[in-house]
């Protein structure tokens, strides 16, 4: 009798194993993206992967996360240490160089040898072009980085929204005169998040056009111009213009500082306006203005450009059961269609364009305020390496309280960019 | 049969060598090859190192001349007072009076041990929010409480200057509390253990000779736990230098103003931020070491009584 029931034991596990075995014939991939977290477009994201899901059976295993200084490094140790996913959505500049160099992603052009429609639907002249003179990314939508204003905490103030002729001296008064009120005047964690502020203080300093001018020293012109820019910054920390616990905050609670009405003025990146979508009370309450300028550089002048793009690992690519279900995939998420899905104000690769439907009033006011900027540059602190930026960074909290000059942080960081 | 299980000792080998070999490859390898990675120039976690050092050690000479290592170090050695004082100190004192009664006595060590099954990082979140600048739970307390101070501005609006737990002046305490908190319980259930296995029939003849209360604890209860505090102690004191995940989540790199650093977090951001493998390599020695000589201190200053 044991004996009978442990072969109908045995042979009920057998045939189970085979029936699942036979019955899930999906492929699992591993996704890393930026859409994690608060990102705006983390909601039309999990759409998209679950539609893409449910077309082609197969399974996303997303491991996504806001996007951050320590979130790029731990994509960078994932490749080193052979653990990178099978699609990556990353940064397209000297960030991805590690990888690309050391030959982890696969270039477009070897892709098209087997898929000839891949990325079919994107201007080939926008994507971008690595050190070795190919392309391995899909670009999805671009950024553009500007003021946004709480239009509530301006009107109590009695300080009008800055349009684009908006100066350097007018803000500085502004900012006084909402600190008078007992408002914060700039949201910004200037131990978190201090690059928005950096690029537009560089940019102040210089031109547009000479804006992606990478020091080589301090003495020279763009070192010059990175020195004032950051003496720019710690002249608004020493006025009070930044919130009382910027060397301690958070990222998000500066955000929600803004948010909330207790600060005007936040420089961000067009990802945030999905943010702000989701989280105001009010969207009227906010809108897209300009960084005031300064010198050479006009208020209507802003950053921006197309910075990331989805990547295919090389790992994924030799594995035959998963290069189907990437390229696939790639294809789903850059497809017009589901493109469209994450562009509200943003510029695309697509050839044909993408096609957002009903803008709400900040997308409205960011798609009026792109309207009237005058010229583009790309943010210069993507042309430095990982460690370069990330010692800058960390030292902005030195400058501002004068623990170090700004000429010895950017000689420690120009001697690791390497 | 069972003798002869004794004498033959080869069998034995067969259960020791699995463990031994695991021990060996993921302890131990690694542990020699982070000493050699420390002389080598490494930039990034799983790159091929670029040479040597020049000097070789010039890694352990930084660790000397490094403003923030010497920040990582005292704020650790303080943690280890505070861990040794107030964890296993409180610990102490729960265990003796939750030992002293006899109703609900499990009860208290279920909610004494609790925060221990919670993860680092939920509690590091967690106390974010207990310590959030504006709108924190501390700080709304203060508020009511009105130990903040409101300014009403002309146009009627009411500006509080809430406290900022995080600052140069309280970040020792928001960061070093959230710690001796998630592991009282710990030291907790270890010296009720101890307590529950000291004789039942000294205190009785204690009680005969008229000893009662602080006397019984000074005099029976704390020489019979010595060996288990002891082990307490070494816990702590070494536990102390690997602290790492709760300080990350709330201070992130260095918080306030690189003054908040820890041996652990300051490895960690030099490592996979920096991406300085070598030196990162260097402050892991540096831990090892200073565990080694914190244990062996703690050893010898409170020397194991054999006789009990």
């Amino acid at each position: 009798m044991k004996k009978l029931i442990s072969i109908l034991l045995v042979l009920a596990m057998v045939f189970s194993f085979v029936a699942v075995t036979a019955a899930d014939d999906s492929v699992t991939i591993n996704v890393v993206t930026s859409y994690g977290g608060d990102d705006g477009n983390r909601k039309n994201f999990e759409a998209a992967v679950k539609a893409y899901e449910e077309a082609t059976g197969n399974k996303v295993n997303d491991g996504s996360a806001t996007s951050n200084e320590d979130w790029k490094a731990k994509v960078l140790t994932d490749f080193e240490t052979g653990s990178e996913p099978d699609v990556l959505f990353y940064f397209t500049n000297a960030d991805a160089e590690p990888f690309v160099s050391a030959g982890k992603v696969v270039s477009i052009e070897e892709i098209r040898k087997e898929y000839p429609e891949y990325a079919a639907n994107m201007k080939d002249s926008m994507m971008a072009v690595a050190a070795d003179g190919k392309q391995y990314s899909v670009p999805s939508s671009g950024y553009w980085e500007n003021m946004f204003v709480n239009k509530k905490v301006l009107e109590d103030c009695g300080v009008a929204i800055p349009g684009p002729d908006y100066t350097w001296d007018q803000f500085l008064q502004d900012c006084e005169t909402i600190k008078a009120n007992g408002f914060t005047p700039i949201a910004c964690s200037l131990v978190e998040v201090p690059h928005y502020w950096f690029e537009f203080m560089v940019m102040n300093n210089g031109t547009v056009a000479n804006h992606l001018d990478v020091p080589a020293s301090v003495e020279d012109e763009a070192g010059q111009k990175w020195v004032k820019g950051l003496n720019d910054i710690k002249d608004l920390y020493e006025r009070g213009f930044f919130p009382a616990n910027t060397l301690t905050a958070s990222d998000a609670e500066t955000v929600e500082l803004f948010n909330a009405g207790d600060a005007a003025f936040l420089i961000d990146g067009s990802w945030k306006v999905g943010y702000f979508t989701q989280n105001a009370a009010d969207i009227n309450d906010f809108a897209i203005a300009y960084v005031p300028g300064k010198g050479d550089r006009k208020a209507s002048e802003a950053i921006g450009g197309i910075s990331m793009g989805y990547f295919i690992t090389t790992k994924a690519w030799n594995d035959p059961a998963k290069r189907e279900a990437a390229v696939k995939f790639v294809e789903y998420l850059t497809s017009d269609e589901v493109l469209s899905t994450f562009v509200t104000t943003e510029v695309t690769a697509l050839a044909n364009g993408a096609k957002p439907a009903g803008l709400n009033p900040l997308q409205q006011s960011a798609a009026d305020t792109n309207a009237n900027v005058t010229a583009i540059a790309g943010a210069v602190q993507d042309l430095l390496t990982a460690e370069a930026r990330g010692d800058l960074f960390a030292n902005i909290q030195n400058i501002v309280t004068g623990k170090i000059t700004a000429e010895d942080a950017l000689a420690a960081a120009l001697a690791l960019n390497k | 049969m069972n003798s002869m299980i004794y004498k033959r000792k080869s069998p034995l080998l067969i259960f020791l060598i699995p463990a031994f070999l695991f021990l060996l490859v993921f302890l131990y390898y690694p542990f020699v090859q982070n000493i050699i990675n420390t002389f080598l120039k490494i930039g990034g976690l799983g790159r091929r190192a670029e040479g040597f050092n020049e000097p070789w050690y010039e890694n352990y000479a930084r660790l000397f001349t490094d403003p923030y290592m010497r920040v990582a170090f005292k704020n650790t050695l303080l943690l280890t007072v505070c861990t040794v004082v107030f964890q296993v100190g409180i610990a102490l004192i729960l265990a003796l009076l939750v030992d002293t009664i006899r109703v609900g006595a499990q009860f208290f060590r279920t909610v004494y041990f609790f925060p221990i099954v919670i993860s680092a990082t939920a509690l590091g979140l967690m106390f974010n929010l207990i310590f959030l600048y504006k709108g924190g739970m501390v700080n709304q307390l203060l508020l009511s409480l009105g130990a903040l101070e409101t300014k009403t501005m002309p146009s009627g609006r009411v500006v509080v200057t809430w406290l900022d737990w995080k600052d140069q002046a309280h970040f020792l305490f928001t960061m070093f509390l959230p710690v001796m908190w998630q592991y009282v319980g710990f030291y907790f259930v270890i010296l009720v253990t101890g307590l529950n296995n000291i004789p039942q029939e000294l205190y009785e003849a204690a009680d005969l000779d008229g000893a009662t209360g602080w006397t019984r604890t000074r005099y029976i209860t704390l020489p019979m736990l010595r060996n288990v505090l002891i082990t307490c102690l070494i816990l702590a004191i070494t536990g102390s230098l690997k602290v790492f995940d709760l300080p990350w989540v709330m201070f992130g790199a260095g918080i306030p103003e690189n003054m908040g650093w820890l041996t652990g977090t300051y490895m960690y951001d030099q490592t996979f931020n920096k991406m300085n493998v070598d030196y990162g390599s260097t402050i892991a020695v540096l831990i090892v070491v200073l565990g080694v000589i914190l244990s062996n201190v703690s050893n010898r200053v409170f020397r194991r009584s054999e006789d009990l």
